[in-house]
């Protein structure tokens, strides 16, 4: 027989590897880690793997699988062992445990009807192409922007203190890792939720998991029907309370000598307190119709469609959120207005409708050209990652973004597919160009364009001047980035909504590729 | 020397950071370079038909070995053009085997340590590994280092400049005993051809800086300042139209040549010529000849032609 303390051991164990392999991705800043381990890790994590599963299926598809037949099988035992948001208010309580001995969380009957009507509020919104809500409270999102944005600048500043200390260019062993301009939003917003979930779990342990969460919700939803609860067996229970004083999930009633396996994050700490092994993690026992069982049961399904259909009405107030408008840079034309959307994105709606802004996208860029926006999508896509051609361009042989992404807001691309997608256009401005204005050559933008979509043409005699050929271009942003002018660029991308595909160009050789020289020319 | 004795020497870290500095400036230049062209038999060497490592091998012993150049326990810098994110046969970058030859024979020669690095235009991990040098950097046992932050790169004023009066410099350019410049011949939007001295843009931090402040001008300008002690020009794949960057192997043919010089614009203006373009038509040539930066007329020089 597996002893009591087995399955919190195992509990133990799988959320540390995970939390320390989901970090991993995060705080990778030397991008070791290959991008295709990054998806097989990502696709146990629930929420993005649905959202990617509903908008194509991919082999994203197993991890959502997995994770259903778990929870069907041992109730909500992702919430402790596969969620590092979990995992991370375990360690949280932890640490609470340590210095407030005696302030438990006591049983504390869970609010379906609050929890279900937000679950319901967060999908309906989303599948109506909101994802406010959704980004706001999705665990792994949120995990992975406390790390990208609290605990990666951490990290780099870290190894850069590393390169400067211990390595000279003598003895050259880290490389240094340039810090992207820090927004103030982009670190805020992940520390303010940070703070509401220490908040949250200092008062009641994981109640963000059975109020806000909404993987939370669906699969306390799944876990109703799962085959697997732990139950108090009554022969054994000689009413010590001890169950219910480690129970962080505030499910156990002693009292009546019930565990709500809705709300049980499934930790197994209350089955190794049990000071006469009078909990049992055991296969549901089949209820008889008119039992207390099928009762309570049949009231969790009205609660369910009770908040669902309230939702119904709720929700549609949310689309009319209007995206203040943001400050245009001076000068630069309207359509510069919206950001441009990584490779894979396909539009502007896509991308939004799909993008939980995690940042494992901006955590895994080799360039940073991927950084986090403030409002430039509207409130509903706080946060999501746009290209910022002022940090740097889009890498022409380069298609990770697409390959970590795991809601399928970037699509994996194929390299060749990728170098054709048309994220936006070059527009240049004459006026501000240094040929134009100083006389004197230039170039900076030709010289990176990847498709020499920007051509440089003899101008006024000896000068050379760029000229576009937008059919080529992609949007990548080099040219943009290398413009030396200042305070404006004088040649600048502007989005495409719906990417489109450039050309390809098919440039013949003009001259024999042997061209060895029969004589020196000199 | 290393940097921190280079610091210990009493120029200090505020000296390095501040405008400019009777350290580096002491350490720099002139005193270091050209000092062994009195014995050096030829003005040029240009060689062809063979492969990279080769024609290095052949062209370097008409010149009497690298040891000629590189002495017991010097510290060499090499500065390939490693700008871009492309393979060898597109020829974007330095032939990583005609780096990996000339490594061996700093070390052949007696150097200290050899170290390479460029201020690259595409991200510098992958121009890096994708076009071989830092493989083949490794494979010669040299040590590659990145060019990608601003702390490696110190200010120092350029004397004689008309434009670029300062600017920030590689420390691994101002701390070498001896430095090897290793460009790859190829044409060049703006400039027409990127050769030696244009090759000097990556040991500095700020190339916008270059190109708001008329180009053609600051690549002279600049031409002086640290004069590398040997030019290996690598013309073996060279990209003949869409340069910098080129856009296919379209863009490429193959040369198979290679060019030796201690004098930049000697070797620039045989690079040109073996391109297709007369010296003269390229300006910041003409404006390097008025300053007086090297020769580049190439009459009545010494050359060497070597044919495998």
């Amino acid at each position: 027989m597996i002893s009591v303390h087995t399955w919190r051991r195992v509990r133990i164990t799988v959320s540390s590897i995970t939390l320390v392999v989901v970090s991993a991705l995060f705080l990778d800043i030397t991008n070791r880690i290959p991008p295709s381990w990054k998806a097989v890790v990502t696709a146990l994590q629930f929420g993005p793997a649905l959202i990617a599963t509903i908008s194509s299926i991919g082999f994203v598809v197993i991890g959502l699988l997995f994770v259903t037949l778990l929870t069907l099988l041992f109730g909500r035992v992702y919430c402790s062992h596969l969620c590092p948001l979990g995992t991370l208010q375990d360690i949280i309580i932890w640490f609470r445990k340590k210095n407030y001995k005696h302030r438990t969380f006591p049983f504390h009957k869970t609010n379906y009807f609050a929890h279900y009507s937000i679950t319901a509020l967060i999908i309906l919104s989303a599948v109506g192409g909101n994802m406010f809500l959704l980004n706001l409270f999705e665990p792994f999102s949120n995990y992975g922007r406390i790390l990208s944005s609290l605990v990666r600048p951490f990290v780099i500043g870290m190894n850069n203190i590393a390169a400067m200390l211990f390595t000279s260019t003598s003895a050259f062993g880290v490389a240094e890792i340039p810090l992207p301009g820090v927004s103030m939003w982009n670190v805020a917003l992940p520390f303010l939720f940070l703070l509401l979930i220490i908040g949250f779990t200092v008062w009641r342990g994981r109640l963000f998991c059975n109020l806000l969460c909404p993987v939370g919700g669906i699969l306390g939803l799944l876990s109703r029907f799962s085959f697997y609860k732990i139950r108090i067996q009554n022969e054994a229970c000689i009413d010590c309370g001890l169950c219910e004083r480690v129970c962080r999930a505030q499910c156990i009633d002693c009292a009546a000598r019930t565990i709500d396996a809705a709300a049980c994050v499934g930790c197994f700490d209350c089955i190794g307190s049990c000071p006469t092994d009078g909990m049992g993690y055991t296969m549901q026992r089949r209820s008889k119709p008119g039992s207390a069982h099928t009762i309570k049961e049949e009231q969790d399904r009205r609660i369910l469609l009770l908040s669902l259909s309230s939702v119904l009405f709720d929700s549609t107030g949310l689309q009319t959120i209007v995206p203040p408008s943001i400050p245009l840079l001076s000068g630069y034309s309207e359509a510069k207005r919206t950001p441009v959307v990584p490779p894979g994105g396909r539009a502007q709606e896509h991308y939004e409708d799909h993008c939980t802004a995690c940042h494992l996208c901006i955590s895994s860029c080799p360039t940073h050209v991927l950084q986090p926006s403030f409002l430039e999508y509207g409130f509903a896509g706080i946060l999501q990652p746009k290209m910022d051609y002022n940090v740097n361009y889009c890498n022409y042989d380069c298609t990770i973004c697409g390959e970590v992404c795991p809601t399928g807001a970037i699509e994996k691309l194929t390299l060749p597919e990728k170098k054709l997608v048309q994220l936006g256009k070059a527009v240049f401005v004459k006026e501000d160009c240094i040929v134009e204005v100083q006389k004197k050559d230039c170039g900076a933008c030709s010289e990176r364009c990847p498709t020499k979509a920007v051509k440089l043409v003899p101008f006024e005699t000896t000068l050379h001047i760029p000229q576009l050929e937008n059919d080529y271009c992609i949007g990548c942003g080099a040219c943009e980035h290398a413009c030396p002018t200042t305070p404006r660029k004088a040649i600048y991308v502007t989005p495409n909504v719906v990417h489109q595909t450039a050309k390809k160009r098919e440039e013949k050789r003009v001259e024999p590729q042997e061209a060895t020289p029969q004589e020196f020319p000199f | 020397m290393d940097r921190r004795t280079f610091l210990k020497k009493g120029i200090g870290f505020s000296a390095l950071t501040g405008a400019n500095i009777a350290g580096v400036q002491l350490l720099s230049p002139h005193l270091l370079s050209a000092r062994q062209s009195e014995t050096i038999p030829y003005d040029l060497v240009a060689v062809k038909g063979g492969e990279p490592d080769v024609m290095f091998a052949k062209g370097m012993e008409a010149l009497g070995g690298l040891s000629t150049f590189v002495k017991k326990g010097q510290r060499v810098v090499v500065k390939p053009n490693i700008g871009w994110d492309v393979t060898p046969e597109r020829g974007g970058n330095t032939n990583p085997r005609l780096v990996e030859e000339i490594i061996k024979q700093c070390y052949q020669a007696g150097a200290k340590e050899v170290v390479v690095f460029d201020n690259t235009c595409d991200n510098w991990q992958r121009s890096y590994s994708h076009s071989g040098i830092e493989r083949a950097v490794k494979d010669a046992g040299g040590k590659i280092v990145p060019g990608n932050t601003e702390r490696y790169y110190h200010p120092v004023s350029v004397s004689g400049a008309k434009n670029l009066k300062k600017t920030k410099v590689h420390e691994l350019i101002l701390e070498s005993d001896v430095f090897i410049n290793v460009p790859i011949l190829k044409s060049h939007g703006s400039t027409q051809l990127t050769m030696a001295m244009k090759n000097l843009m990556g040991i500095v931090w700020d190339r916008g800086e270059w190109h708001r402040n008329d180009l053609h001008q600051c690549i002279a300008d600049f031409a002086p300042y640290r004069k590398p002690d040997l030019n290996i020009m690598d013309a073996y794949f060279v990209m003949k139209r869409n340069g910098p960057r080129g856009v296919s192997q379209e863009d490429v043919v193959t040369m198979k040549s290679l060019l030796i010089s201690t004098d930049m614009m000697t070797i620039d203006a045989a690079g040109a010529k073996l391109f297709g373009i007369e010296p003269n038509d390229i300006r910041y040539l003409r404006i390097a000849e008025e300053q007086k930066v090297g020769r580049m007329s190439l009459e009545g020089l010494n050359i060497k032609k070597i044919s495998l």
